[in-house]
């Protein structure tokens, strides 16, 4: 199905060693219907002070890769291909115990919806520095200091006061501040934000996102933003990988994927994020919505997955799988008509299979 | 989650088909439930014809026969004769109607005024709630046991006839009025979650009577809970009933039930003759048995998520 | 949590009258229906109408209002209430102290809930938890079995066959055994030994907490699934903890809020159980005065008792609300 070669295609950025990279992931579901394949060969790489967004919709495989990522495969699920290397590392092929131990200490991930993700019987206090109670034997008290030190990190008011309470005594930013805190609490080299703000008001998104943006320019840290919002990615992103059932379609500097996307499902997300430019022109134009529904992982179109929403779409997407190439320098794309969608032009029918 | 999509299939096929269907399916393919769904069908039978069983009543019971060794199918006494010449599977037989029938009469109406008063309680709140739950709080306050212990000593006395139903209605009415109150917590509970819904706020929005709402739209929301509790109560008044028969305040006499028989034998286990314990006991064990297996399958047909 | 407290005590102080006007609305009756309690205190000799005068005198029987079918008889319960504020619980019908009674039987009922206490925690978290650990497995499976058949014997048929059936033979080879002076044999002892109340609790105990322990079994291990399968337990792996760190501190401990609250439901269940217990294995503790109580009819003394084990429930369930506030932080202010 997927294209082996994609291990060695070219990376639209590659000045410094990755801190993380990603390279043919593939994650299977066992369900009652058989196996799903939810991630099949994601490739993707992060450097130190760099922020990555993986955009896609709900069950494009974006948070399942972050989570085997991080070991957090629920049971019925199983990497069955691929390497996650954490400076040099692969962490897919250690042992579960020594995976975990490369958790919250070298990677950390960010949940989302703080109030699940956040154990309700336990003080913030607690949860912010259980880990390095823990592994690290810190006492109480420098537990306690470095709690306190992580919620003024996060700019939560008044942390002396509010490493005591627990987390439903504290609104949603706020959680959400606390979550990021406590995956901060053991200095990671690379956070997974896996939609951070998705429960949250929008102007307490942008601060959320401002703080994350912030601190990881501040440490230098590697940041991978999961998201289904391309919108949200424009301030914060160095670079974008646009996931679509299970695959990368489009892998890109944040500037030039905006100016021209190179996939037509890029192209579509692109265009139905609400603009206030367009309302400034005062033409009341009507929101482009893709049309269709993500597919089922059970149930994957042939050919070219996007293929039946995809507006240039032509006989040669319903029979063959594009592989992920470059139709111009540091851009990838898995389109047959990579160049013409770059070039806003329609595909030349016809079929020439370049 | 977000891709929790992966896992969504198999969920939205259990949601095509109606719940009452799924439960059947996943009940039909256990094969102990259905050993003990034939179990519970022969002692329902036995109850209802206990002449179909045994020909010899139990109430003959010659002195000089006493202690007769069971003597296998086809004997005068299969199971032998107890402490006073009855035949053991005589008054076995006969012992099933009244234990039975309490179990039944007993869950039914406790089942009643539980599901009732949680569904008001649930649905009307305000004072209404108030007067149930403290009504709760109070009849839990007293195990059951001990309530029955008192009552049906309070009431040793009084003459109620033989019929039918005289011999278990003192029982019946204690095991009831203590005995409502699970029900109508349950029910009370997913009331309150249930009026919440959305349907139901639309359905109330359309015009719909209270009545309507409560039996159409909350009832059945409440039901699945309290239907896995069914079989276990039926076992527990069961056995409830073969305590108080021991002590001699379950079913009257001339009635007899095996929790009086179990009280006779168990003075003769060391004594020689332990089938005059041992036959009651087993009927009773297995009745109980069938009960709980029939209440565990329950209990995952209706709730999936905890199952195996 | 000050108030929180004070306001359930005084709830359950409410309660508590309400329970104790119930017993008494139902004594009432009975005696209003079923003639002369007093009459119990002569067993079958007949008595003259000044002796039973005179017992009716002395249990508080003598007023009109118990010969008016229908009349609540309040005079006589508010008098009552007066008596049990002043810790006079009355007497049973040989004139022995309530109180008293229940004074010297109450520790060994104490000694008797310790270890069904334990074997209900014991059995209920080991086998819930690997239960809820090792889903669908084997294991899971057999523990599932295994608390169905627990299910399938109540109380009163375990301790039956035991005491009739397995304790003698037992207690003969455990003294052939060990010697006679030994341990063993009074563990297996049929009957209660007031010397070694240890030992002899020891097995009708663990029978008790057997019998109520498939329910625990049950609940822990569907409140451990439910943990096991919450953000928070994935949060606490992201962090890097080691998974016993996690099942004790995430899992079970989250899972301990819906436990503890069925210690508290089920304690009265386990209080009839006791009942049970102690009359069939002869243990002279609350349950066992109690069984006594209902053999002989000593009614008062059976009100007696009922009304300070229903005290009791009312206290557990008190205690089992401020623990169950202590454990889960979302309810303490509510």
């Amino acid at each position: 199905m997927s294209a082996p070669s994609q291990a060695a295609a070219p990376q639209p950025v590659a000045e410094e060693t990755p801190l993380l990279e990603v390279t043919d992931l593939a994650v299977e579901f066992r369900t009652a219907e058989g196996t799903v394949r939810a991630v099949d060969g994601l490739s993707y790489r992060v450097e130190a002070g760099r922020t990555l967004a993986i955009v896609g919709e709900s069950g494009s495989g974006k948070s399942v890769s972050s989570l085997a990522v991080m070991g957090l495969l629920p049971p019925t699920a199983r990497v069955t291909r691929g390497s996650a290397r954490l400076a040099g590392t692969d962490l897919l092929a250690l042992r579960p115990r020594q995976h975990r131990a490369y958790c919250g200490e070298r990677v950390a991930m960010v949940f989302q919806d703080a109030l699940a993700a956040l154990n309700p019987v336990h003080t913030v206090g607690y949860q912010l520095t259980e880990a390095l109670r823990a592994r690290r034997g810190l006492s109480r008290a420098d537990a306690r200091a470095r709690a306190i030190e992580l919620l003024d990190l996060v700019k939560v008011p008044n942390a002396r006061a509010r490493v005591k309470e627990y987390p439903h005594q504290f609104s949603g930013g706020m959680r959400q501040r606390v979550m990021i805190a406590s995956a901060l609490a053991m200095d990671p080299e690379v956070l997974i934000a896996d939609e951070p703000t998705t429960a949250l008001d929008v102007t307490v998104q942008a601060q959320v996102l401002q703080l994350l943006a912030e601190i990881q320019a501040e440490r230098r840290m590697g940041l991978v933003l999961i998201t289904h919002d391309l919108g949200v990615v424009a301030g914060v992103a160095d670079d974008v990988t646009v996931m679509y059932a299970g695959r990368a379609v489009e892998q890109a500097p944040v500037g030039p994927l905006y100016a021209a996307p190179a996939h037509p499902y890029t192209r579509a997300l692109l265009r139905s994020i609400p603009s206030t430019a367009g309302a400034d022109r005062g033409t009341r134009r009507r929101l482009p919505v893709i049309p269709g529904r993500p597919p089922s992982p059970a149930a994957r179109p042939s050919g070219c997955p996007f293929h039946p929403r995809c507006d240039v779409a032509q006989d040669l997407c319903r029979t063959e799988v594009p592989p992920l190439t470059g139709p111009a320098p540091a851009r990838l794309s898995a389109c047959h008509f990579a160049a013409d969608v770059l070039a806003n032009r329609p595909p030349e029918t016809g079929g020439t299979h370049e | 989650m977000s891709d929790a999509a992966a896992s969504a299939p198999p969920a939205a096929r259990t949601a095509a088909s109606s719940p009452v269907a799924e439960a059947w399916r996943t009940l039909r393919r256990r094969p102990d439930t259905v050993i003990a769904a034939v179990v519970l069908l022969f002692f329902a039978v036995m109850a209802a014809f206990p002449r179909l069983f045994t020909s010899t009543s139990p109430r003959t019971c010659p002195i000089r026969e006493a202690r007769t060794a069971p003597q296998g199918w086809g004997g005068d006494h299969p199971l032998g004769t107890d402490a006073l010449g009855c035949d053991v599977l005589a008054t076995l037989v006969h012992g099933v109607r009244p234990s039975l029938l309490l179990a039944v009469v007993v869950v039914g109406i406790s089942l009643l005024i539980g599901v009732t008063l949680g569904l008001l309680a649930g649905y009307y709140l305000g004072w209404v709630d108030y007067l149930v739950s403290r009504a709760v709080e109070v009849f839990l306050v007293v195990p059951l046991l001990l309530a029955a212990l008192l009552v049906l000593s309070l009431f040793k006395g009084v003459d109620l006839g033989a019929g039918t139903f005289n011999v278990i209605l003192l029982p019946a009415v204690v095991l009831i009025l203590f005995g409502w109150m699970p029900y109508a917590r349950y029910v009370r509970a997913s009331t309150l979650e249930a009026k919440n819904l959305d349907y139901v706020t639309a359905a109330r929005s359309l015009g719909a009577s209270d009545v309507r709402i409560m039996t159409r739209h909350v009832l059945p929301n409440a039901i699945g809970t309290v239907t896995a509790l069914l079989p276990t109560s039926v076992a527990g008044v069961i056995s409830a009933e073969a305590v108080l028969s021991f002590l001699g305040i379950g079913v009257r006499p001339p009635a007899t039930s095996w929790g009086i028989q179990i009280e006779q034998g168990s003075q003769w286990v060391l004594g020689g003759a332990p089938h005059i314990l041992l036959a009651p006991l087993a009927c009773l064990v297995a009745t109980v048995l069938a009960l709980v297996v029939l209440g565990d399958a329950l209990r995952d047909a209706l709730d999936p998520r905890l199952a195996a | 949590m000050g108030r929180y407290i004070l306001r359930r005590a005084v709830q359950a102080v409410g309660t508590l009258l309400l329970v104790m006007l119930l017993l008494h609305l139902l004594t009432t009756v009975a005696i209003q229906l079923n003639g002369n309690p007093a009459q119990a205190f002569f067993g079958d000799k007949v008595a003259t109408p000044a002796q039973i005068a005179a017992v009716e005198e002395r249990f508080d029987l003598d007023d009109p209002c118990y010969d008016q079918v229908g009349n609540p008889c309040l005079g006589p319960f508010v008098e009552r209430l007066g008596q049990y504020a002043q810790g006079d619980f009355g007497t049973n019908l040989r004139g022995r102290e309530v109180a008293d009674i229940v004074a010297t039987a109450a520790p060994n009922t104490l000694r008797l809930f310790c270890i069904v206490l334990v074997t209900w925690l014991a059995l209920g978290m080991v086998l819930g938890s690997v239960a809820a650990r090792w889903r669908g497995s084997a294991g899971d499976h057999g523990i599932r079995l295994t608390s169905v058949l627990i299910d399938a014997f109540p109380v009163f048929v375990l301790l039956i066959v035991y005491r009739y059936v397995v304790a003698v033979p037992l207690h003969g080879w455990a003294e052939d055994t060990f010697g006679a002076d030994s341990w063993p044999p009074y563990w297996f002892k049929p009957s209660f030994d007031p010397d070694h109340p240890w030992a002899t609790v020891l097995v009708p105990g663990i029978l008790l907490g057997l019998a109520g322990s498939a329910a625990f079994i049950r609940l822990v291990r569907a409140s451990q699934l439910e943990s096991y399968q919450g953000d928070h337990v994935r949060t606490a792996r992201s962090k890097g903890l080691v998974e016993r760190h996690v099942v004790v501190h995430h899992v079970v401990r989250n899972s301990s809020v819906p436990v503890v609250t069925a210690v508290g439901l089920t304690f009265a269940e386990a209080l009839g159980g006791a009942v049970i217990t102690e009359g069939l294995m002869n243990i002279y503790g609350m349950g066992g005065v109690l069984w006594g109580a209902v053999r002989d009819d000593d009614v008062s003394l059976v009100l007696g008792v009922v009304t300070l084990l229903a005290a009791v429930t009312v206290v557990v369930m008190i205690v089992v609300d401020i623990a169950y506030a202590l454990l889960d932080p979302r309810i303490r202010y509510e």
